[in-house]
């Protein structure tokens, strides 16, 4: 199996306090959808925390593309081709849709080749184009969520890390993510998702990680993983997946 | 009539001074959440500098500007990374800031003090005692010259803001610091940069302070609450705020002190802060504080 990204028994948690996660591990293959899944507290939003910098890693090891990615700060980690997008979708709610899309390029310097990245994402993304001059504070859940995921693709990323982007949306509108993120992943974009839906992310990925009291308890194909009995009675509710 | 355009034209060129005097007050709340409640003793600082250079060298104020901002920057750069860094991520960060600038205004002042008494100084070149005289209205020169300068720099650091990449990412540290941070923004380093820019802001206004109003090291204690009620009432960070509720306060004053007296016109921006705090805690052009 290729790895593109490969987390090894990492030990991670807030400041000085005690460890949130303790032995999580899992690989990450190019170009495809994987999805954290796991009870509240298991761990999931603070293992792609550590994976992108934003906490520092006690123990154990992130390797992307060979490359050893402790210690490094989440500005130096996004060089490497690795985004994150956080529950709280990251947006800058003063500054316009277009002003966001400026940022998402921040680390290219060519001024020139973002706006002709920025020109693609608004023609591809419509609600974007409509709003490209409002405020990002004034828009929609899920008009945010989408200027967000569309940021993301500003820079050509390797992997996007997604921090449950159906919190807190409608029905209808959590398809409309999940349909991008298909898109993402239909460009080479490997998507790494964590979802509090397990049924809905399972669903829409190609490979399951469980993870529970910070540590991995098993990863596999996600039809796999979504039709293990443990799976169905501890985090399906019991639910037979369709 | 000529009156009231006559106050106006004082208000507004007080105003713009003091408009960048507030503006690396509120800058640099903005992007690092420091109340630095040693800005004002700063601006003396850039004040005491210009009129070493006026004095000793014979630069006029606006000439020796660009030196004191430069050298205020310099300090800026030294106190962020000794002072400020390394509690940076404590959660009690924004109330320290309040006790470690407390304490950094004290020694500011001491200094001064020390080096250069506590005599009220001024600086005055020609244009200081001047006046240009439109019909009825007069206005005068350094005050004219003060607030054109003090605008054209805010002018100039609001076209940085909004256009530059190093703007961009002010801006973006300001609204959303984590948000900057994962999308490659190196936070560490725009923290300094805009505390740099902050002092060498205050460093400038001190050069223009210099030969508007006479100053001494303990000066500075009656100029933080000023500079904070233009701050509070533009909205702390904002610096088109800041800028805004200089002007009003200004003015304001200036008609107080006209037409009620002089002694009442520095109440004007006490009764502003107490009044915006119990209205509209976030002032004109700041976001409302999410509930705990």
């Amino acid at each position: 199996m290729t790895k593109l990204l490969d987390v090894t028994n990492i030990t991670a948690g807030y400041g000085d306090g005690p460890a949130i996660i303790d032995g999580a591990h899992l690989t990450v293959e190019p170009g495809k959808v994987h999805c954290i899944i796991g009870p509240n507290g298991a761990g999931k939003s603070t293992l792609l925390k550590a994976i992108c910098g934003m906490l520092s890693i006690r123990k154990g090891d992130v390797m992307f593309k060979g490359e050893r990615l402790n210690g490094l700060r989440p500005d130096q980690i996004l060089r490497k081709g690795i985004c994150f997008v956080p529950q709280e979708r990251a947006l800058f709610a003063k500054m316009t849709v277009r002003e966001n899309l400026r940022m998402g390029g921040f680390i290219i310097d060519d001024k020139r080749e973002v706006e002709r990245r920025i020109d693609g994402i608004l023609e591809r993304f419509p609600i974007l184009r409509e709003r490209a001059d409002q405020h990002a504070g004034t828009m929609s859940g899920g008009q945010q969520q989408t200027l967000a995921m569309a940021r993301t693709l500003i820079i050509r990323p390797d992997i996007v890390m997604l921090d449950e982007p159906s919190l807190g949306l409608a029905p209808k509108v959590v398809q409309e993510m999940f349909d991008i993120m298909k898109m993402m992943s239909a460009e080479g974009v490997t998507v790494l998702l964590v979802e509090q839906n397990a049924l809905m992310g399972l669903k829409n990925a190609d490979w399951g990680v469980v993870l529970d009291l910070g540590r991995t308890l098993f990863e596999g194909p996600a039809a796999t993983v979504l039709a293990d009995p443990r799976i169905q009675e501890l985090y399906l509710g019991g639910k037979k997946a369709a | 009539m000529a009156e009231i355009v006559q106050i106006l034209i004082l208000g507004l060129a007080l105003g713009g001074v003091i408009a960048l005097m507030g503006s690396g007050l509120s800058l640099v709340f903005g992007v690092m959440r420091i109340v630095n409640l040693a800005h004002p003793s700063l601006i003396i600082g850039g004040a005491y500098i210009t009129y070493w250079g006026f004095k000793s060298l014979g630069i006029d104020p606006i000439v020796m500007l660009p030196v004191a901002a430069a050298i205020m920057a310099a300090i800026g750069v030294l106190l962020y990374r000794l002072v400020f860094q390394r509690e940076a991520k404590s959660a009690k960060y924004s109330e320290m800031t309040v006790l470690l600038t407390f304490a950094l205004a004290m020694m500011v002042e001491g200094l001064l003090g020390g080096l250069f008494t506590n005599t009220q100084r001024v600086t005055s070149p020609d244009y200081a005692t001047a006046a240009f005289f439109i019909g009825d209205v007069f206005i005068p020169k350094g005050q004219l010259y003060a607030g054109i300068v003090s605008l054209t720099i805010i002018a100039g650091l609001s076209l940085f803001l909004k256009y530059s990449r190093l703007g961009y990412a002010i801006r973006a540290t300001t609204q959303n610091r984590e948000a900057a941070e994962l999308l490659g923004v190196n936070v560490q380093f725009i923290s300094v940069l805009a505390f740099a820019i902050g002092l060498a802001l205050a460093g400038a206004a001190g050069s223009l302070v210099s030969f508007v109003f006479s100053f001494f090291p303990a000066k500075h204690w009656e100029w933080i609450a000023m500079l904070m009620s233009v701050v509070v009432l533009g909205g702390m960070g904002s610096i088109l705020g800041t800028v805004v509720g200089a002007l009003i306060l200004s003015v304001v004053a200036a008609f107080v002190g006209t037409w009620i007296g002089a002694t009442w016109s520095t109440l004007t921006f006490f009764l502003a802060l107490f009044i915006i705090l119990l209205v509209r805690p976030q002032g004109l052009f700041g976001e409302k504080p999410e509930m705990a």
